[in-house]
Protein backbone atom coordinates (compact mmCIF):
# COMPACT_ATOMS: atom_id res chain seq x y z
CA UNK A 1 0.00 0.00 0.00
CA UNK A 2 1.45 3.36 -0.99
CA UNK A 3 1.43 6.14 1.70
CA UNK A 4 -0.08 9.10 1.05
CA UNK A 5 1.18 12.23 2.40
CA UNK A 6 -0.17 15.67 2.40
CA UNK A 7 2.34 18.96 1.79
CA UNK A 8 1.82 22.23 1.30
CA UNK A 9 2.98 23.85 -1.69
CA UNK A 10 2.97 27.78 -1.92
CA UNK A 11 -0.22 27.78 0.49
CA UNK A 12 -1.65 24.85 -1.83
CA UNK A 13 -2.62 21.72 0.15
CA UNK A 14 -1.42 18.72 -2.56
CA UNK A 15 -1.88 14.90 -1.85
CA UNK A 16 1.48 13.58 -2.20
CA UNK A 17 2.89 10.10 -2.30
CA UNK A 18 5.53 9.50 0.28
CA UNK A 19 9.23 9.24 -1.60
CA UNK A 20 8.59 11.75 -3.86
CA UNK A 21 10.54 14.40 -4.00
CA UNK A 22 9.33 17.97 -3.49
CA UNK A 23 10.10 19.29 -7.03
CA UNK A 24 8.22 16.12 -8.58
CA UNK A 25 5.73 17.02 -6.54
CA UNK A 26 5.72 20.47 -7.60
CA UNK A 27 5.74 19.81 -11.30
CA UNK A 28 2.41 17.06 -11.36
CA UNK A 29 1.06 20.02 -9.46
CA UNK A 30 1.82 22.72 -12.38
CA UNK A 31 4.29 25.05 -9.66
CA UNK A 32 6.89 26.20 -10.73
CA UNK A 33 10.45 25.12 -9.72
CA UNK A 34 13.60 25.99 -11.84
CA UNK A 35 16.32 23.20 -12.35
CA UNK A 36 19.09 22.99 -14.29
CA UNK A 37 20.61 19.36 -13.85
CA UNK A 38 17.45 17.90 -13.13
CA UNK A 39 15.61 15.85 -15.70
CA UNK A 40 12.67 13.84 -15.68
CA UNK A 41 13.99 9.86 -15.39
CA UNK A 42 17.35 9.96 -14.38
CA UNK A 43 18.27 10.22 -10.93
CA UNK A 44 18.72 13.45 -8.74
CA UNK A 45 21.85 15.26 -7.82
CA UNK A 46 21.34 18.44 -6.83
CA UNK A 47 24.24 20.53 -8.47
CA UNK A 48 23.03 23.37 -9.73
CA UNK A 49 21.24 24.98 -6.56
CA UNK A 50 18.44 26.64 -9.02
CA UNK A 51 16.09 24.50 -7.28
CA UNK A 52 16.21 25.78 -3.69
CA UNK A 53 13.31 26.43 -1.55
CA UNK A 54 12.01 26.87 1.89
CA UNK A 55 10.77 24.24 3.97
CA UNK A 56 9.13 24.65 7.11
CA UNK A 57 11.22 24.03 10.15
CA UNK A 58 14.31 24.17 8.31
CA UNK A 59 16.82 27.14 8.39
CA UNK A 60 18.61 26.72 5.03
CA UNK A 61 17.27 26.41 1.57
CA UNK A 62 16.82 22.63 0.60
CA UNK A 63 17.43 21.57 -3.00
CA UNK A 64 13.48 20.87 -4.23
CA UNK A 65 14.76 17.72 -6.32
CA UNK A 66 16.73 15.65 -3.76
CA UNK A 67 14.08 16.41 -0.73
CA UNK A 68 11.61 14.19 -0.37
CA UNK A 69 7.74 15.20 0.59
CA UNK A 70 7.01 14.49 4.38
CA UNK A 71 3.40 14.79 6.08
CA UNK A 72 2.47 17.99 7.23
CA UNK A 73 5.44 20.28 5.31
CA UNK A 74 4.77 23.41 4.18
CA UNK A 75 7.07 24.24 0.97
CA UNK A 76 7.66 28.04 -0.41
CA UNK A 77 8.87 28.47 -4.17
CA UNK A 78 9.86 31.40 -3.93
CA UNK A 79 10.40 34.47 -1.96
CA UNK A 80 13.46 37.83 -2.67
CA UNK A 81 15.81 35.28 -0.81
CA UNK A 82 15.56 32.09 -3.03
CA UNK A 83 15.28 34.57 -6.24
CA UNK A 84 18.67 36.24 -4.99
CA UNK A 85 20.09 32.97 -4.11
CA UNK A 86 18.61 31.39 -7.90
CA UNK A 87 20.14 34.48 -9.40
CA UNK A 88 23.59 34.50 -7.72
CA UNK A 89 23.93 30.64 -8.89
CA UNK A 90 23.09 31.39 -12.69
CA UNK A 91 25.77 34.52 -12.42
CA UNK A 92 28.37 32.14 -11.21
CA UNK A 93 27.94 29.22 -13.70
CA UNK A 94 28.31 32.36 -16.30
CA UNK A 95 31.37 33.57 -14.77
CA UNK A 96 33.26 29.85 -14.42
CA UNK A 97 33.40 29.15 -17.80
CA UNK A 98 32.98 31.36 -21.17
CA UNK A 99 29.08 31.32 -22.16
CA UNK A 100 29.14 33.38 -24.91
CA UNK A 101 25.99 33.35 -26.28
CA UNK A 102 26.46 35.52 -29.54
CA UNK A 103 28.22 32.64 -31.01
CA UNK A 104 26.78 29.62 -29.28
CA UNK A 105 24.48 26.95 -31.41
CA UNK A 106 22.23 26.52 -28.99
CA UNK A 107 21.58 30.47 -28.38
CA UNK A 108 17.73 30.66 -28.02
CA UNK A 109 17.05 27.39 -27.28
CA UNK A 110 19.20 26.63 -24.30
CA UNK A 111 18.09 26.35 -20.94
CA UNK A 112 21.04 28.13 -18.66
CA UNK A 113 20.27 31.37 -21.23
CA UNK A 114 16.26 30.64 -20.86
CA UNK A 115 16.84 30.81 -17.04
CA UNK A 116 19.04 33.56 -16.99
CA UNK A 117 16.00 35.82 -18.71
CA UNK A 118 13.55 35.19 -16.94
CA UNK A 119 15.57 35.90 -13.74
CA UNK A 120 16.74 39.28 -15.09
CA UNK A 121 20.67 37.89 -15.05
CA UNK A 122 21.11 41.16 -17.32
CA UNK A 123 24.94 41.46 -16.30
CA UNK A 124 27.15 39.28 -13.98
CA UNK A 125 28.57 40.77 -10.82
CA UNK A 126 31.49 38.36 -10.23
CA UNK A 127 34.50 38.87 -12.36
CA UNK A 128 34.53 35.92 -15.18
CA UNK A 129 37.43 33.19 -14.79
CA UNK A 130 38.32 33.07 -18.58
CA UNK A 131 39.12 29.39 -18.48
CA UNK A 132 41.27 28.00 -21.38
CA UNK A 133 39.80 25.06 -22.32
CA UNK A 134 39.18 22.64 -25.19
CA UNK A 135 36.84 21.89 -27.98
CA UNK A 136 36.46 18.39 -28.50
CA UNK A 137 35.30 17.84 -32.13
CA UNK A 138 36.67 14.02 -32.53
CA UNK A 139 33.35 12.55 -32.77
CA UNK A 140 32.09 12.16 -36.55
CA UNK A 141 28.81 13.74 -35.33
CA UNK A 142 28.61 15.64 -32.41
CA UNK A 143 31.12 17.90 -31.17
CA UNK A 144 31.93 18.51 -27.08
CA UNK A 145 32.81 22.15 -26.24
CA UNK A 146 34.23 22.11 -22.53
CA UNK A 147 33.68 26.28 -22.81
CA UNK A 148 29.49 25.82 -22.56
CA UNK A 149 29.90 22.93 -20.21
CA UNK A 150 27.76 23.99 -16.93
CA UNK A 151 28.76 20.40 -14.94
CA UNK A 152 25.19 19.73 -14.63
CA UNK A 153 26.07 15.57 -15.01
CA UNK A 154 23.18 15.30 -17.22
CA UNK A 155 24.96 13.52 -19.95
CA UNK A 156 26.74 11.89 -17.45
CA UNK A 157 23.54 10.02 -16.34
CA UNK A 158 21.77 9.53 -19.36
CA UNK A 159 24.63 7.45 -20.63
CA UNK A 160 24.64 5.32 -17.45
CA UNK A 161 21.16 5.24 -16.72
CA UNK A 162 19.67 5.25 -19.70
CA UNK A 163 21.86 4.11 -22.55
CA UNK A 164 23.81 1.75 -20.49
CA UNK A 165 27.45 2.88 -21.34
CA UNK A 166 28.96 5.02 -18.76
CA UNK A 167 31.45 6.79 -21.61
CA UNK A 168 31.37 10.38 -19.63
CA UNK A 169 32.08 11.24 -16.16
CA UNK A 170 33.18 14.54 -14.10
CA UNK A 171 36.75 13.91 -13.38
CA UNK A 172 39.07 16.63 -10.92
CA UNK A 173 37.93 18.35 -8.05
CA UNK A 174 36.48 22.13 -7.69
CA UNK A 175 37.26 24.59 -10.10
CA UNK A 176 39.48 22.50 -11.82
CA UNK A 177 36.49 19.85 -12.73
CA UNK A 178 35.46 18.90 -15.96
CA UNK A 179 33.83 16.16 -18.37
CA UNK A 180 35.68 13.17 -18.95
CA UNK A 181 34.88 10.12 -21.61
CA UNK A 182 36.58 7.32 -20.65
CA UNK A 183 40.26 7.69 -19.89
CA UNK A 184 40.23 11.17 -20.64
CA UNK A 185 40.21 10.05 -24.31
CA UNK A 186 38.87 11.97 -27.40
CA UNK A 187 35.12 11.40 -27.32
CA UNK A 188 35.60 10.10 -31.30
CA UNK A 189 37.89 7.27 -29.87
CA UNK A 190 36.08 6.10 -27.15
CA UNK A 191 35.03 2.57 -27.36
CA UNK A 192 31.82 2.29 -25.22
CA UNK A 193 30.38 5.21 -26.88
CA UNK A 194 27.49 4.18 -28.97
CA UNK A 195 26.82 6.90 -30.85
CA UNK A 196 23.14 7.17 -30.03
CA UNK A 197 23.41 10.80 -29.06
CA UNK A 198 21.20 10.50 -26.28
CA UNK A 199 23.48 13.12 -24.10
CA UNK A 200 23.57 15.48 -27.25
CA UNK A 201 19.41 15.78 -26.63
CA UNK A 202 20.59 16.02 -22.54
CA UNK A 203 22.61 18.39 -22.51
CA UNK A 204 21.08 21.80 -21.21
CA UNK A 205 23.71 24.39 -23.27
CA UNK A 206 25.47 24.39 -25.96
CA UNK A 207 28.30 22.09 -24.50
CA UNK A 208 27.46 19.27 -26.69
CA UNK A 209 25.59 19.89 -29.76
CA UNK A 210 25.42 17.95 -33.35
CA UNK A 211 28.08 18.81 -35.85
CA UNK A 212 26.66 21.25 -38.96
CA UNK A 213 24.82 23.61 -37.36
CA UNK A 214 25.56 27.09 -36.94
CA UNK A 215 24.63 29.54 -34.13
CA UNK A 216 21.25 29.86 -32.93
CA UNK A 217 20.47 26.58 -34.94
CA UNK A 218 20.59 23.38 -32.75
CA UNK A 219 17.54 22.42 -31.09
CA UNK A 220 17.43 19.90 -28.42
CA UNK A 221 14.28 17.39 -27.75
CA UNK A 222 14.46 16.07 -24.24
CA UNK A 223 11.86 13.96 -24.24
CA UNK A 224 13.15 11.72 -27.21
CA UNK A 225 15.88 10.84 -25.23
CA UNK A 226 14.56 7.66 -23.66
CA UNK A 227 14.11 6.48 -27.56
CA UNK A 228 16.86 7.85 -29.45
CA UNK A 229 18.42 4.54 -30.94
CA UNK A 230 18.26 5.35 -34.30
CA UNK A 231 21.42 6.90 -34.13
CA UNK A 232 23.82 3.90 -33.24
CA UNK A 233 26.53 2.69 -35.11
CA UNK A 234 25.24 -0.57 -37.08
CA UNK A 235 21.39 0.22 -36.17
CA UNK B 1 34.99 -8.74 -26.71
CA UNK B 2 36.63 -6.40 -29.19
CA UNK B 3 37.30 -3.73 -27.08
CA UNK B 4 39.78 -5.71 -24.87
CA UNK B 5 42.12 -6.49 -27.99
CA UNK B 6 42.50 -2.61 -28.67
CA UNK B 7 43.81 -1.67 -25.16
CA UNK B 8 47.35 -1.54 -24.37
CA UNK B 9 47.56 -3.78 -21.45
CA UNK B 10 50.05 -3.73 -18.33
CA UNK B 11 52.86 -6.31 -18.25
CA UNK B 12 51.56 -9.80 -17.55
CA UNK B 13 52.97 -9.41 -14.14
CA UNK B 14 51.37 -5.97 -13.40
CA UNK B 15 48.37 -8.30 -15.02
CA UNK B 16 48.88 -10.62 -12.12
CA UNK B 17 48.94 -8.09 -9.30
CA UNK B 18 46.09 -6.07 -10.26
CA UNK B 19 44.47 -9.36 -10.67
CA UNK B 20 45.10 -10.22 -6.57
CA UNK B 21 44.58 -6.82 -5.63
CA UNK B 22 41.41 -7.04 -7.52
CA UNK B 23 40.27 -10.62 -6.10
CA UNK B 24 40.95 -9.09 -2.49
CA UNK B 25 38.71 -6.48 -2.23
CA UNK B 26 36.00 -8.29 -4.72
CA UNK B 27 32.68 -7.08 -4.38
CA UNK B 28 33.26 -4.70 -1.27
CA UNK B 29 31.04 -1.46 -1.93
CA UNK B 30 33.78 1.39 -2.37
CA UNK B 31 36.54 -1.38 -3.30
CA UNK B 32 37.84 0.95 -6.29
CA UNK B 33 39.63 3.33 -4.00
CA UNK B 34 40.84 0.34 -1.84
CA UNK B 35 42.45 -1.26 -5.19
CA UNK B 36 43.57 1.79 -6.44
CA UNK B 37 45.43 2.73 -3.56
CA UNK B 38 47.11 -0.74 -2.92
CA UNK B 39 48.16 -0.21 -6.93
CA UNK B 40 49.10 3.17 -6.25
CA UNK B 41 51.18 1.41 -3.19
CA UNK B 42 52.85 -1.51 -5.59
CA UNK B 43 54.45 0.86 -8.22
CA UNK B 44 57.60 1.60 -7.82
CA UNK B 45 57.27 4.98 -8.88
CA UNK B 46 54.61 5.52 -7.08
CA UNK B 47 51.69 6.35 -9.52
CA UNK B 48 49.26 4.83 -11.51
CA UNK B 49 49.86 4.19 -14.94
CA UNK B 50 46.68 4.67 -17.57
CA UNK B 51 46.98 0.72 -18.90
CA UNK B 52 46.60 -0.36 -14.86
CA UNK B 53 43.21 2.28 -15.03
CA UNK B 54 41.99 0.87 -18.11
CA UNK B 55 42.69 -2.75 -17.02
CA UNK B 56 41.32 -2.00 -13.35
CA UNK B 57 38.25 -0.48 -15.32
CA UNK B 58 38.04 -4.13 -17.39
CA UNK B 59 38.47 -6.50 -14.44
CA UNK B 60 35.99 -5.08 -12.65
CA UNK B 61 33.23 -3.81 -14.43
CA UNK B 62 33.16 -0.23 -13.31
CA UNK B 63 33.22 2.15 -16.67
CA UNK B 64 36.70 3.76 -17.36
CA UNK B 65 35.60 7.57 -16.76
CA UNK B 66 34.32 6.53 -13.50
CA UNK B 67 38.01 5.05 -12.59
CA UNK B 68 39.18 8.21 -14.18
CA UNK B 69 37.10 10.43 -11.90
CA UNK B 70 38.29 8.65 -8.82
CA UNK B 71 41.66 8.46 -9.79
CA UNK B 72 41.77 12.67 -10.16
CA UNK B 73 39.04 13.69 -7.66
CA UNK B 74 41.76 12.46 -4.57
CA UNK B 75 45.11 14.04 -4.11
CA UNK B 76 46.28 10.79 -3.04
CA UNK B 77 46.38 9.36 -6.43
CA UNK B 78 49.46 10.16 -8.43
CA UNK B 79 49.16 9.88 -12.32
CA UNK B 80 52.53 10.55 -13.38
CA UNK B 81 55.97 9.17 -11.65
CA UNK B 82 56.66 10.07 -8.88
CA UNK B 83 60.24 10.99 -7.03
CA UNK B 84 62.59 8.96 -4.82
CA UNK B 85 62.37 11.29 -2.50
CA UNK B 86 58.97 13.53 -1.76
CA UNK B 87 58.79 17.29 0.00
CA UNK B 88 55.69 18.35 0.58
CA UNK B 89 55.02 21.83 1.43
CA UNK B 90 52.22 23.03 3.37
CA UNK B 91 50.34 26.02 2.00
CA UNK B 92 47.51 26.03 4.37
CA UNK B 93 46.51 29.51 6.07
CA UNK B 94 48.66 28.98 8.83
CA UNK B 95 51.78 28.33 7.24
CA UNK B 96 51.33 31.18 4.00
CA UNK B 97 51.47 33.18 6.67
CA UNK B 98 54.72 31.86 8.19
CA UNK B 99 56.69 31.89 4.76
CA UNK B 100 55.50 28.46 3.39
CA UNK B 101 55.41 30.18 0.13
CA UNK B 102 59.47 31.40 0.37
CA UNK B 103 59.94 27.72 1.41
CA UNK B 104 58.34 26.69 -1.80
CA UNK B 105 60.07 29.11 -3.86
CA UNK B 106 63.51 28.46 -2.91
CA UNK B 107 63.29 24.33 -2.93
CA UNK B 108 62.00 24.58 -6.41
CA UNK B 109 65.35 26.58 -7.45
CA UNK B 110 67.07 24.25 -5.50
CA UNK B 111 66.10 22.14 -7.59
CA UNK B 112 65.51 23.58 -10.83
CA UNK B 113 61.67 22.92 -11.26
CA UNK B 114 59.63 25.30 -13.26
CA UNK B 115 56.14 25.81 -12.26
CA UNK B 116 52.98 24.22 -13.50
CA UNK B 117 49.99 22.84 -12.68
CA UNK B 118 47.23 24.56 -11.12
CA UNK B 119 47.32 27.44 -8.06
CA UNK B 120 45.54 24.99 -5.13
CA UNK B 121 47.32 21.64 -6.01
CA UNK B 122 51.25 21.77 -7.49
CA UNK B 123 52.96 18.79 -8.04
CA UNK B 124 56.61 18.89 -9.50
CA UNK B 125 58.91 16.10 -10.30
CA UNK B 126 62.87 16.43 -11.47
CA UNK B 127 63.19 14.88 -14.71
CA UNK B 128 65.52 12.46 -13.00
CA UNK B 129 63.12 11.44 -10.88
CA UNK B 130 65.00 11.65 -7.81
CA UNK B 131 62.79 14.44 -6.09
CA UNK B 132 58.93 15.54 -6.56
CA UNK B 133 57.71 18.97 -4.75
CA UNK B 134 53.79 19.24 -3.83
CA UNK B 135 51.87 21.47 -2.18
CA UNK B 136 49.36 20.07 0.58
CA UNK B 137 46.48 22.15 1.58
CA UNK B 138 46.84 21.46 5.29
CA UNK B 139 48.34 18.87 7.82
CA UNK B 140 46.35 19.81 10.40
CA UNK B 141 49.64 20.84 12.11
CA UNK B 142 48.95 24.41 11.98
CA UNK B 143 51.02 25.44 15.49
CA UNK B 144 53.94 23.77 13.75
CA UNK B 145 53.56 26.16 10.60
CA UNK B 146 55.83 26.31 8.71
CA UNK B 147 55.24 22.61 7.77
CA UNK B 148 56.87 20.37 5.24
CA UNK B 149 56.99 16.84 5.32
CA UNK B 150 59.86 15.62 3.97
CA UNK B 151 59.74 11.34 2.85
CA UNK B 152 56.53 11.32 5.42
CA UNK B 153 58.48 12.39 8.34
CA UNK B 154 56.56 15.63 9.56
CA UNK B 155 58.84 18.90 10.18
CA UNK B 156 57.47 21.81 12.14
CA UNK B 157 58.34 25.62 12.14
CA UNK B 158 61.14 24.94 8.85
CA UNK B 159 63.53 27.43 8.10
CA UNK B 160 64.68 28.00 5.05
CA UNK B 161 68.25 26.65 5.49
CA UNK B 162 67.37 24.10 7.42
CA UNK B 163 65.32 22.64 4.68
CA UNK B 164 67.83 23.44 2.13
CA UNK B 165 70.53 21.23 3.91
CA UNK B 166 67.98 18.61 4.53
CA UNK B 167 67.15 18.57 0.68
CA UNK B 168 70.87 18.86 -0.01
CA UNK B 169 71.61 16.12 2.14
CA UNK B 170 68.92 14.19 0.25
CA UNK B 171 70.45 15.24 -2.90
CA UNK B 172 73.81 13.49 -1.57
CA UNK B 173 72.69 10.52 -0.46
CA UNK B 174 70.65 9.61 -3.63
CA UNK B 175 73.90 10.78 -5.58
CA UNK B 176 75.96 8.17 -3.36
Amino acid sequence: MVEKVKVRIDGEVIAATAGQTILEVARANSKYIPALCYMEGLSATGACRLCVVEVSGVARLVPACTTPVAEGQSVVTSTPQIESYRKIALELLFAERNHVCAVCVSSGHCELQALAQEHGVTHVRYPYSCPRLPVDTTHPRYVLDHNRCILCGRCVRTCAEIEGAHVWDVAGRGIGSHLVSELQRPWGEATTCTSCGKCVQACPTGAMAEKGWAVEEMTKHKTVVSRLTSMREGS
Amino acid sequence: MSNALAMALPRVEDQDLIDRIIGDQAGRPGALLGILEKLQDANRHKYLPMESLEYVALRTGVPQSQVYGVATFYALFNLDPQGTHTVAICRGTACHTRGSRALLERVKLQLGLEESGTADKLTLTTPDRKFTVRTVACFGQCALAPVVEIDHAIRGHVKEQALIREVDLLRKEAAR
